[in-house]
């Protein structure tokens, strides 16, 4: 017995000196710190406008006065909240849809060997790695009313009436394409680099053997590739989503939401009413409508994420 | 080489990895708590004003400014910090500051969003407001309405000064049609000529700041106004704003081009300065900046007082204000600052060449420096007519104080989208009345239950 406790002692000293390169300790060890992280800075801010959206809280008188439903019925009485709504899914879809067919095109592209092939993949990543505010400046000035580069490319094209100049940012509908296309251009590396772990996945050898079976270009992509790269793709369509449909700081910079809240998104709306103006609660109920469309969003992604991988 | 075991020996293992991360963690996170005595005696010991203000559009003034701060500080055994962020910064920074409970002491509202939201959240200035009334003379109605809260009797902020908006304009192009700008009946008669020509007139349709004062101005010239003199009730459904609409819709349509939809509030400068544009409506920032890039062509440029509608000659001035937060670690150093401020009243108009226009009665004598006699300019008494913007400038919440609410219509440019549904044809004149007239009831609505 007393063999047993003496041999005993050494291994719990062994067991606690050696219980850090234990799996079942050091991974919950590991996760803890990014566990923490979404709860502190994600789901501690999502339950406080979860909170104001029902109060009647703002920066004038910070009283947590519980009003309801009040604030949604609200928000949604005005027609700058629904225009804005509306925005915010054609900015989106938009967005997506150009982002992820330029990311298409790049990495078919850069898969493609050429002089400097290095050097373009490293370029490509700027519109990601530049801060959004410079970019976003650079833009503004590209759409310019007086001095917009487009425009005097397309005048010099001739492609254009001198009397009739484009406003990129002054007609509602060019407004829209503008601040789309800026946004598209951001999550354009984020597609090209998706698209290229995708393409490099693809088997060298089923794609020969269609080759030999006689499939052409467009039937080798629409067929084979893309259905093999389908699920990265949904990974790079809900992460350009949820970041599309949180952005506000394209629009803010290029339009501040006009003319006339044309390009008005969620984001923006919120930011002016809940900080600029304020009005916490009112600002809290608008930012909270992204959440049932991401919810949304997200669950058919990974649904279908799912379906396709079994 | 090396062998394997020495390649084993040398790398790091994953205990090791974590004893070295705890230690550094601990290191890092016990330091503050041992030095805190010591830097916390060494805070206390030092004396410090922090100030935040907005990048001035007159960059003279900032340095005049900080040197100021900076000598008073020194005289006082003060160390005086001065921070300057561009003005569309200062809403969300003062939210943030708000949220944290720390910042800076003494906090420049400038533009709508200001004191009257903070009130809560600011120290109450009557004192300093009365004493410096005594010293300087009365505060300006639209010190008033910067600052103080009828209900409430508490002055929020010390009104500092405010931004006039004069018309800037061609007196060669519009002595050529034979005009001048003086009433905004001038604007679109003469403004239709002049694009004719080839040099329209401008004021922004787009979401900035200029145009939420512009089309404020060109209400209430005429007699209309977003609320009535309560601040309390929506009176933006009349046949005088529709008037105006109508007005914007013309000038629009007649007088200026498609790109105003678009632009921000430096295009109607660069207009100015490309030798394109007629008449603006803005401050003399424009004309300083022409000053310096094209003499030849500030030459030709004149300031006149806003235009006048069959009501009155009224425009909607910028607002700027001081206020000290509550939470700030030095209060009464704020005040004495704000003080001595006051006191030096002629200094900041000159530093600021004339753009910062003075709140107090009697804080510039008259004839006022620079206004009143500009070397830089040709002829030397082209800002005279300044002289008497007092007469003729009102602020946001007019004839109502200016309040959260006014500053949300602002903010949402509820009035500037009014007048680009109907100069665009989005909407007839009415219904782009009646659609503000909503928008603006729910905004006020809100702010009275609050």
């Amino acid at each position: 017995m007393s063999v047993t406790a003496q041999a005993a002692a050494p291994r719990r000293l062994a067991r606690s000196r050696f219980t850090f390169d234990r799996l079942e300790v050091l991974g919950p060890l590991f996760i803890i710190p990014a566990i923490l992280y979404v709860v502190v800075l994600v789901g501690l801010p999502f339950l406080l406008a979860l909170y104001y959206s029902v109060s009647a809280y703002s920066i004038f008188n910070p009283s947590y006065t519980f009003v309801g439903l009040k604030n949604f019925r609200e928000v949604i009485d005005s027609e700058i909240f629904r225009r804005t709504l509306a925005n915010t899914l054609i900015f989106t879809i938009s967005a997506q849809i150009i982002g992820l067919l330029l990311g298409k095109i790049g990495a078919m592209l850069l898969m493609q060997e050429f002089p400097g092939r290095r050097l373009a993949r490293a370029l490509i990543v700027l519109p990601w790695a530049v801060p959004v505010s410079l970019a976003t400046l650079a833009w503004v000035w590209m759409f310019d009313s007086l001095y917009s580069v487009i425009n005097w490319t397309l005048l010099a094209a001739g492609l254009i009436d001198p009397a009739h100049r484009p406003q990129w940012l002054g007609q509602e509908d060019l407004a829209m394409i503008a601040v789309a296309t800026v946004h598209a251009w951001r999550l354009f590396p984020f597609g090209v680099v998706i698209f290229l772990a995708g393409f490099t996945s693809v088997p060298q050898d089923v794609l020969d053997a269609a080759t030999i079976d006689g499939a052409g270009f467009w039937r080798r992509n629409y067929q084979i590739i893309l259905p093999i790269i389908a699920p990265i793709i949904m990974i790079a369509v809900i992460f350009g989503t949820v970041f599309t449909f949180t952005d506000l700081s394209v629009v803010y910079l290029l339009t501040k939401g006009g003319p006339i809240n044309s390009t008005q998104v969620l984001g923006s709306l919120a930011f002016q009413v809940g900080i600029l103006s304020g009005d916490v609660a009112h600002g809290a109920a608008i930012c909270l409508f992204l959440f049932p469309f991401l919810l949304v969003a997200v669950i058919l992604l990974l649904r279908s994420l799912r379906r396709r991988e079994i | 080489m090396r062998s394997e075991r020495e390649i084993s020996r040398s790398s790091v293992t994953r205990r090791g990895f974590l004893k070295r991360v705890g230690a550094t963690a601990g290191t890092v996170a016990l330091a503050p708590a041992v030095s805190l005595p010591f830097v916390s005696t060494a805070l206390a010991q030092a004396k410090t004003l922090k100030i935040l203000q907005w990048s001035h559009f007159v960059p003279q003034y900032d340095k005049w400014f900080d040197g100021f701060a900076a000598e008073w500080g020194k005289k006082n055994g003060i160390t005086v910090t001065v921070d300057h962020i561009p003005h569309l910064e200062l809403p969300a920074r003062a939210a943030a500051e708000v949220s944290a409970g720390a910042g800076h002491d003494i906090f420049a509202f400038s533009g709508s969003g200001g004191p009257h939201l903070y009130e809560k959240h600011v120290v109450d200035l009557s004192s300093l407001v009365s004493e410096v009334e005594k010293k300087h003379g009365k505060v300006h109605q639209v010190g008033r309405q910067i600052g103080y809260n009828d209900d409430t009797k508490v002055w929020s902020a010390l009104p500092a000064y405010y931004i006039s908006f004069p018309g800037l304009y061609r007196k060669d192009l519009w002595d050529e049609v034979g005009m001048k700008p003086d009433s905004w009946e001038d604007i679109r008669v003469g403004g239709a000529k002049l694009k004719a020509k080839g040099t329209p007139i401008g004021i922004s349709l787009g979401h900035s700041v200029d145009p939420n004062l512009s089309y404020r101005s060109m209400l209430w010239s005429y007699g209309a106004s977003e609320c009535d003199q309560t601040g309390k009730r929506v009176t933006l459904n009349s046949k005088e704003t529709l008037e105006v609409v109508k007005l914007v819709r013309a000038i629009y349509k007649d007088a200026m081009e498609p790109e105003v939809l678009s632009w921000d509030d430096a295009s109607n400068n660069r207009l100015l300065a490309s030798g394109r544009g007629s008449w603006i409506h803005n401050p003399i920032s424009a004309y300083r900046s022409i000053q310096k890039a094209n003499p030849e062509l500030a030459d030709k440029i004149h300031v006149w007082k806003t235009p006048a509608g069959p009501v009155c000659r009224l425009a909607c001035g910028s607002p700027n204000s001081y206020g000290v937060w509550r939470f700030a670690r030095s209060k009464d150093t704020a005040i004495e600052f704000l003080r001595y401020w006051t006191d030096n009243w002629v200094a900041v108009f000159e530093a600021s060449t004339g753009y910062n226009h003075p709140l107090f009665e009697n804080f510039v004598p008259t004839p006022m420096p620079i206004l009143s006699n500009d070397p830089t300019s040709h002829p030397a008494d082209k800002l005279q007519v300044l002289q008497t913007a007092d007469e003729w400038h009102a602020t946001y919440g007019y004839p109502g104080p200016a309040g959260p609410a006014s500053d949300e219509v602002a903010d949402n440019f509820v009035i500037v989208d009014m007048m680009a549904k109907a100069a665009t044809d989005k909407a007839t004149p009415e219904e782009a009345v009646a659609w503000a007239q909503k928008e603006t009831e729910l905004i006020y609505r809100k702010w009275s239950a609050a």
